[in-house]
């Protein structure tokens, strides 16, 4: 920590970390209703839709509030000044904070947009918007007032205003269904593999910045081409998702080539993180980030990169699309690509923020909280990929109806729920670790000075 | 690689990827008029999407493949389940699913939003989308008539089926009508025994269906309309 107001951070990452724990708890729930008989009269309180639409929420929310504290932390840092207003910081998590709460009683209730994963009704949406706006034109002025430009902080402000914008496509009713699908996902998809991907491009380089001590020249240079790579496979690779809406033939095309060039640049990453771990000046301490900068780094690949090409050619699109492929695919690569860069990051300024010296921090019980929900999640969308195939197969190939192909499907959903219990215990434990990090303890410090 | 590289590859792969997106964007919506029938996409249809929002359906069903996975694809509900079942469905649903594993919650919908919900499902069904979900594909379901028709010379199910006139509500293949479900979608779910009851008294097995019943057939003729609809259900693999 360089500067004061990166302070501002800190809250935030309490309310996300908060929500964090809601949301996989709420996940928990809608696993075991996939292999167990909810009775009628739950089912018409609390149905599967309403438990979904806060387990999506929570996480979209989540993550949103954890990359805003990451934004108040970075740009101070890389700017060298104070934050252009922390009142309205603060200010914008209290408002973010009641308008999520809000939409999540909404829904108990049946308040709601009817649109899955943009269900927040539209007057809620408006308050989001003049929250976005006051964070961007705090973020702006800040970075505007420093004129330190660096290509991390650029990467960043675009992406960040390149996520704001998207979001303003989710807001209209459209009367023609395909075309709402079309644009919901210039909200989804250019989001996960477009915006967010930049924000996590530049928080990514910070990170290693802050790490490896590589020189900031070089990680910049490799920022350029991971952005464009990304850009240039993710916007097109749209397309992936136009299949089967009723749009013209040439997207099977057009989102086949492209979306299929999408592992490229996570890859480019993996091997670019590989280089600055290889060449870095600092020992491999705190172990603890360390290791969740590798795992963010391979289940970005493998959940993004790798279980997102398994299913996006047309060919095999056809048959597993809206199945729970699709399911495995989501939570392997959120999982890899956002949460792990979020908690990543946390862990990289928490214990900077709590002023703890060389950004050392007291490991113990963070260890377990990492690997119990990563091996969770892991193995959930393991289950979620051989239920996929078996619904792909039954359902798709030899047209079995819907429920006769549920039936032999139910145990691997009780195999993704007890990885569930998995996830929801870890994720307790990471929690629980991060809000009450310690420094570390006396007498340890000569094993850094030693390696 | 230098930097000034870098940045090439950066603004070359952004631009042309946005360039060439949204050139087809506008191409898209063009097309989007006649591949979506948006002639018959009237008011009944729009009040029907904003029930089928109100009600958040999509949060348990898919539609063109999006939303949850937890109840069956409704891109095709209206040629496969029919007008009828589907009111069922919507209007009763602790009944309609009393014996299935998995609920639908009973949102007490009024008669007007369930006739709006059919509208705009039947407006979907006709999406021209490349023929998904597989599982509901017309293409598919074609040669199931065809091979009804070279079966009804020979079998007496399919000649009951004619002569019962069931086509006059019910559809197979490319043929019939959807105010009850597919003949195919039945014979994926259902055994010859339980149609055969089905037949003898709808109401017992399906409370409020509109069916009417088949008492006048001898037993032994409803279990051969019941062996002939089994005989329908998707055995493919081999034959694609």
């Amino acid at each position: 920590m360089t500067q004061k107001t990166q302070g501002v951070a800190y809250p935030y990452f309490v309310v996300a970390l908060l929500l964090f724990v809601l949301q996989v708890a709420m996940g928990l729930w809608l696993g075991i209703q996939y292999f167990v008989t909810v009775p009628q009269s739950v089912v018409d309180v609390f149905p599967f839709a309403t438990a979904r639409a806060m387990h999506t929420n929570l996480l979209v929310l989540w993550l949103l509030l954890g990359f805003m504290g990451a934004t108040y932390y970075l740009v101070p840092e890389e700017t060298g000044t104070d934050i252009a207003w922390p009142k309205v910081a603060y200010a914008q998590l209290i408002v973010l904070s009641v308008t999520g709460v809000a939409a999540l009683v909404g829904f108990f209730f049946g308040w709601t947009q009817g649109k899955p994963l943009l269900e927040i009704p539209r007057p809620l949406d408006l308050v989001v918007v003049v929250a976005a706006l006051a964070f961007l034109a705090n973020i702006g002025t800040t970075m505007f007032r420093a004129r330190h430009w660096t290509a991390i902080q650029g990467t960043l402000l675009g992406g960040l205003v390149f996520l704001a914008v998207m979001y303003l496509f989710g807001i209209p009713f459209y009367r023609n269904l395909a075309e709402d699908w079309y644009y919901w996902w210039w909200v989804i998809h250019l989001w996960v593999e477009g915006a967010w991907e930049l924000i996590a491009a530049a928080m990514t380089a910070f990170i290693l910045l802050k790490l490896t001590g590589v020189q900031r020249s070089v990680v910049e240079k490799w920022l350029f081409v991971e952005l464009g790579l990304f850009l240039f496979t993710g916007i097109a690779g749209t397309g992936h998702h136009y299949y089967w809406l009723g749009a013209p033939g040439y997207w099977l095309w057009i989102g086949g080539i492209f979306s299929a060039l999408e592992p490229l640049p996570i890859a480019l990453m993996v091997w670019d993180t590989w280089k600055d771990v290889r060449h870095r000046t600092t020992p491999l301490r705190p172990r603890l980030t360390w290791v969740y900068l590798l795992g963010m780094v391979i289940l970005h690949f493998v959940g993004a990169g790798l279980f997102g090409f398994a299913h996006t050619l047309p060919q095999i699109n056809y048959y597993t699309h809206g199945s729970q492929v699709t399911v495995s695919h989501g939570h392997l690569a959120f999982f890899g690509a956002y949460v792990l860069l979020n908690l990543t990051f946390f862990y990289l300024a928490i214990p900077r923020l709590k002023g703890y010296a060389n950004g050392q921090y007291d490991e113990r019980g963070g260890h377990v909280g990492f690997w119990l929900t990563s091996f969770g999640v892991v193995g959930m969308s393991l289950a979620f990929a051989v239920s996929g195939v078996l619904q792909s197969y039954l359902e798709r190939y030899l047209g079995q109806p819907f429920m006769v192909a549920q039936e032999p499907m139910r145990l691997w959903m009780a195999i993704v729920a007890a990885h569930g219990v998995l996830v929801v215990i870890g994720v307790v434990l990471i929690v629980k670790h991060l809000l009450t990090l310690k420094p570390m303890p006396a007498g340890t410090a000569g094993d850094l000075a030693g390696s | 690689m230098t930097t000034k590289m870098a940045k090439l590859i950066f603004y070359i792969g952004t631009l042309s990827s946005l360039v060439l997106f949204l050139a087809l964007t506008v191409d898209t919506t063009g097309q989007f008029a006649a591949l979506t029938h948006a002639d018959t996409l009237d008011e009944q249809v729009v009040a029907g999407k904003r029930a089928f929002e109100r009600r958040n359906c999509n949060d348990c069903h898919t539609i063109l493949g999006f939303g949850a996975y937890y109840a069956p694809d409704l891109t095709r509900a209206w040629a496969r389940l029919g007008e009828d079942s589907i009111r069922r469905r919507l209007e009763k649903p602790e009944v309609a699913f009393a014996d299935s594993y998995r609920k639908m919650p009973q949102q007490h919908l009024s008669a007007t939003e369930i006739a709006d919900i059919t509208a705009f499902l039947k407006w979907v069904s006709n999406i021209e989308n490349h023929d998904w979900p597989p599982q509901d594909s017309a293409a598919r379901w074609k040669r199931s008539t065809e091979r009804m028709l070279a079966a009804a010379a020979l079998s007496p199910g399919a000649a009951l089926v004619e002569q019962e006139n069931c086509l006059a509500c019910h559809s197979v293949g490319g043929r019939g009508e959807s105010k009850g479900p597919r003949l195919e979608w039945i014979a994926g779910r259902r055994d010859s025994a339980w149609i055969a009851d089905y037949l003898a008294d709808p109401q017992k097995l399906a409370p409020g269906s509109e069916m009417p019943d088949f008492q006048h057939l001898s037993v032994g003729q409803r279990h051969m309309i019941g062996e002939f609809i089994t005989a329908l259900a998707a055995r493919r693999g081999g034959e694609r």
